[in-house]
Parts: structure tokens; sequence; C-alpha cells
């Protein structure tokens, strides 16, 4: 399989009262043209580690690695320039706060044409027609409606699903997908990932898949890293899921809630500090 | 049931702007009993949230009651309406304010309603969620999205209310923390008798937190189930039928 990105010793780190904070520590894998899920516990730096590769480590953090390469290019020393060919157009993310990534002032369909930067022998018809389809293909009921509307009158999951029709219209190399389902009924939440899927399969699409449902991810990715307290502490096939060796990993599958009834209270965690270290 | 806390009748919620005119909520009505977890699944954008915001007086309600304790409830809601009911909101980055540090997010609702022991309730209340004080003068944007969750679970159990209205309260949670706070939630209706109306996408979640739920669909609720059909995958509509299944995880069209 050929390589997309590689990352090498990432490190992530922010100055807080109590000193510097070291949030991503030492994070290294590789991406090819497949499904690679990140699973991990709230804090635990899945955030930071897709925001830094695409640069967009929030001030006044600083992001180092000692390889940062995406399809041969060097993250480390990329221009602004070099970014804005980048961002949008081969790589994007799909943050976990759709809302919070969404302009409040702006339609939704306003900021979809935007994404699609229509020109290039397109008509804007073309381009509006474009953009309406991406809304009806992630299961918006009324994308006419959705088009001219501004965020906060959409509910949690359509804020989430136009956020990805907005990072799938430009059909990037690389997508990094931050809980992208979280607020998705189950149903949708099939169809919006056969989206995903097909881009993978089809186009080729290099997928970072961040998600703390453990059912979906290792029903849905190839690969699935496991990070623990800024480090991926494990390593999967991402159907072996089940037969994790850390304890961490382990513990996580025991936490969950069942539909067919189960234990009360939840099994919980006892964290070790050792898998801290 | 016994006493009934919180009761909805035939509540119709209808946004308007300029041609657009959209029947978020059409007749819903359900009981809450006191003490009792109460259930909504259903369709992204079939009006979940809508009924909760209603519920607190922050939507556009064009028909239907909504009573507390038998009594229907005044607009605006007064104060003493937010001291026994306290909500949850979905999307905990707009319901945080940007440049407030969570200490100031929790000691602000103790201050309005005259709360002693502000200190040891604070220290509580993020114990409570599984945050050390390390978190305390932090400001949103430096917190993770569970994080932030959190900090909002912990504002509305800090006030003490009767009713804790939670939209999806632990979506954005990984497993552990996710059963922390369900452990949580189960443990104080248990000792102090709160009565729980939860959204949340997961079908387990609700089987494990609920009693009775109904499944909403495009403004309506189509079907009421307890927590025994549900488990049994016991399902009357095919909506409720599809939510099951799909909930085994994701399979290859
Ligand atoms: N601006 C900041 N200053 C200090 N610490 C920060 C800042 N932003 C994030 N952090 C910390 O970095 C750690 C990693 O955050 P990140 O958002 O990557 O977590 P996550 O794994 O995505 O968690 P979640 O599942 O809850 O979203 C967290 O402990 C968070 O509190
Ligand atoms: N302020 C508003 N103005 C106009 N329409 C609105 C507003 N708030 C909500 N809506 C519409 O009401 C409908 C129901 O939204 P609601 O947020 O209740 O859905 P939901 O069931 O909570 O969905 P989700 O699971 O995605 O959060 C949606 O079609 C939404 O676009
Ligand atoms: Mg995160
Ligand atoms: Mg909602």
């Amino acid at each position: 399989m050929t390589t997309l990105l590689t990352v090498e010793d990432l490190r992530v780190t922010f100055p807080t009262r109590q000193g510097p904070s070291e949030v991503v520590r030492g994070v290294g894998f590789t991406l090819g043209r497949e499904r690679l899920g990140i699973v991990g516990e709230s804090g635990s730096g899945k955030s930071q580690t897709g925001r830094a590769i695409l640069g967009l480590t929030p001030p006044p953090g600083k992001a180092t690695a000692k390889v940062l390469d995406f399809d041969g290019i060097d993250l480390r020393a990329a221009s602004a320039a070099t970014w804005r060919r980048l961002r949008g157009a081969r790589m994007s993310m799909v943050m976990q706060d759709p809302k919070f990534s969404l302009n409040p002032v702006m339609t939704i369909g306003k900021q979809l044409m935007e994404a699609l930067k229509f020109g290039a022998g397109e008509t804007r018809a073309q381009a509006r027609a474009r953009a309406l389809a991406m809304l009806e293909a992630v299961q918006i009921r009324d994308p006419e409606r959705v088009f001219r509307a501004y965020p906060h009158e959409l509910s949690g999951g359509m804020g989430q699903r136009a956020m990805i029709a907005m990072m799938l219209v430009t059909e990037p190399d690389l997508l990094i997908a931050d809980e992208p389902t979280s607020a998705l009924d189950v149903t949708v939440q099939v169809e919006v990932l056969r989206i995903l899927d097909r881009l993978v399969r089809e186009r080729g699409m290099g997928l970072i898949f961040i998600s703390h449902d453990l059912r979906l991810v290792s029903s849905f990715c190839d690969r699935v890293l496991v990070m623990y307290a800024g480090r991926v502490v494990e390593e999967l096939k991402a159907a072996d899921l089940g037969k994790a060796q850390h304890p961490y990993t382990r513990g996580l599958m025991n936490c969950l809630p069942k539909i067919e009834g189960g234990v009360r209270p939840l099994p919980t965690l006892e964290r070790d500090a050792a898998w801290a270290r | 049931m016994g006493e009934v806390m919180l009761s909805v009748e035939a509540l119709d919620v209808t946004f308007r702007r300029g041609g657009d005119t959209v029947r978020a909520v059409r007749g819903v009505g359900f009981d809450v009993a006191r003490g009792e977890s109460f259930g909504i699944v259903g369709e992204s954008g079939s009006g979940k949230s809508t009924v909760l915001r209603a519920i607190c007086g922050l939507a556009p309600t064009s028909g239907g009651t909504i009573r507390l304790k038998g009594q229907p409830l005044p607009d605006p809601r007064p104060a003493t309406f937010f001291r026994a009911v306290q909500m949850v909101f979905q999307d905990p980055y707009a319901s945080l304010h940007p440049r407030h540090t969570v200490d100031r997010v929790l000691s602000e609702p103790l201050a309005i309603h005259g709360f002693d022991r502000r200190e040891e309730r604070i220290e509580g209340a993020l114990r409570d969620v599984g945050l050390g004080p390390s978190f305390r003068f932090r400001y949103p944007h430096q917190l993770s999205g569970g994080q932030r969750q959190r900090v909002a679970v912990a504002r509305a159990l800090i006030l003490e209310p009767e009713v804790l209205l939670l939209d999806e309260p632990t979506s954005a949670l990984d497993a552990s923390i996710q059963a922390e706070v369900l452990n949580l939630l189960d443990r104080l209706r248990a000792e102090r008798g709160l009565t729980y109306v939860m959204v949340s996408h997961d079908l387990a979640v609700v089987a494990h937190m609920c009693d009775r739920l109904i499944v909403m669909q495009h403004g309506a609720a189509v079907e009421e189930l307890t927590r025994a059909a549900l488990s049994a995958h016991r399902a009357a509509t095919d909506y409720t039928k599809k939510l099951l299944s799909a909930s085994e995880g994701f399979t290859p069209a």
C-alpha cells in the first residue's frame, strides 16, 4: 500500500499555570489509502493529534515532530502558501464541534459554495446543484431549507452533517474526521459511513477516524490506534479490538452498556499510573 | 404511575423565518413520574432537543401544555423553575461561555440561587464528573470535547435540581468516562429521587438508563416502549426496528 502520511515523534505542548503540559507525547504512525481509527480516553490527545497534522495547533500551543510527511511534502516546513494549497483541497478535517467550526453568521449554502470554490467551467447553478446533492447524500431531509438556514437553525446532527458535506465536496486525499458521527442516530450514521467508505475504496482517500465508539470503529476501520495520556499504547487490526492486550483497551470494552441489559453499576476502569509512563 | 412530576401534552413547536416554516414538534405527549428516568430517541432532526428546550421555555411553542407537579408552567419561566429543573445542552461548546473559567461557570449559579458552602460544592461537583482540581481555572477552549461535556454536567448537578433534562449527555465521552457519568447519574437518582428526561441516539445508553422511552421521527412520537421491550428488540414500527438493527455496527452495503 502506498503511504500517504508519515508521522514520527509528534509532540504538542501547551503552557499552563502548572508549567508546560505535553498533551501529545511522541505519537507515530503511517497512513495509507485506508481507514485508520483512533480511540482513547477523553483528554488523551486525539483531537490535538489531528489538528497538529493539519498545522492547526491553537496558540500558544506548539507542535513538533521528527517526521511529518504528506505525500512527499514536509509539513513541518510548509509555508503559508503551501498550507493554503493543501488545506481544504487535499487535506481536510471535520472538527469535533461542528457548530463551532461553522460560521454562525453565514448560511449553510453560502459556506458550501465557498468550499466548492466553483469556477473552472462550472456555473453557479451547477455548483449549487452539487452542494444540494451533497446535503442529500448525508441524509438531510430538506436540503433546500438547510441550504438557506443558519447554523443555529439546525439540530446537532444536521450541523454535523453540514460540516461533513463541506469537507467532502472538495474530495480531499486525506480526511481527518474527529467524532464525525457522534451526534447522529444510528441509521443516518450508517449512511454517512458508507460515503466515507466509498471515498476510501473508490477514490483512494486516506481516512483518520477519531471516535470513542468502539463498536463502530471495530466494524468500520481497518486498523486502530489506542491512545492513552498522549501516547499510542496499542495498535491493532480493527476486527481484533476484542482481543486487545493493553489493560486500558480491554477495560474500555467492558464499560459499554448493552441494549439487552447488563450489570449495574457499569464496570469502570481502575487506571494504573504506569499506563501514562 | 406514582406522582406525575413532569407532563407534556400535545406539544407543538413551529419555527418560522421568511418563507420557511418548520414544524419541529407535532403533538408530542408523555408523563414522567417522580424518580423515573424517561428516554427520547429518534432520527436526527426529529425534534428531540426542541422538546427539551420547550420544557425550559426556550422554543416557540405553538400548542399544548407542559406541567410541572401538575401546575401549567408560566412564560417566561420563573427563577424557581430553573432551581427545580436543569438542562444539559447537546452542544457543550455553545453552552459554556468562552471567557468564563470552569470555576466561574460553576460558582455563578450557586451565587444566583444563594447557595452556601460554595467552595466545597465546586470541588465536589468536579470530582463527581472525574475532573481534578487542576481543571478549575481553565477556559473552555483549554479543554477536550469530553472534558467540556463533563463541566456542563457538573454545572447542572451543582444546583441539586429535582428534574434533569439531559441532551446527549455522554455522546462526546469515551466508554470509560461514559460509564462513570452514567453510574453517577444512576446513583444520584437512587439517592435523591431525581427525575430524568434523557435524549440519546445510543440505544444501549437509553436501555441502561431509562425505564420507558419514546421514539421520534419527523416531529412526532411514533412509538412508546418499556425498557423490557427495547432490550428484547420488541419494536412495533419499522423505524424502531431499523434503529435496533443499525445499532449492531457498520455493515458494508
Ligand atoms: N489550550 C490548551 N491549554 C492547555 N491544555 C489543553 C489546551 N487544549 C487542550 N488541552 C488539553 O490537551 C489534552 C488533549 O486534548 P484533546 O482535545 O486532544 O483530547 P481528546 O483525546 O480529543 O479528548 P475528547 O475525547 O474528550 O475529545 C486534554 O487534556 C486537554 O485538557
Ligand atoms: N432556531 C431554529 N430555527 C429554525 N429551525 C430550527 C431551529 N431550531 C431547530 N430547528 C429545526 O427543528 C428541527 C428539529 O430540531 P432538533 O434540534 O429538535 O432535532 P433533534 O431531534 O434534537 O436532532 P439531533 O439528533 O440531530 O440533535 C430541525 O429540522 C431543525 O432544523
Ligand atoms: Mg477530542
Ligand atoms: Mg438534538
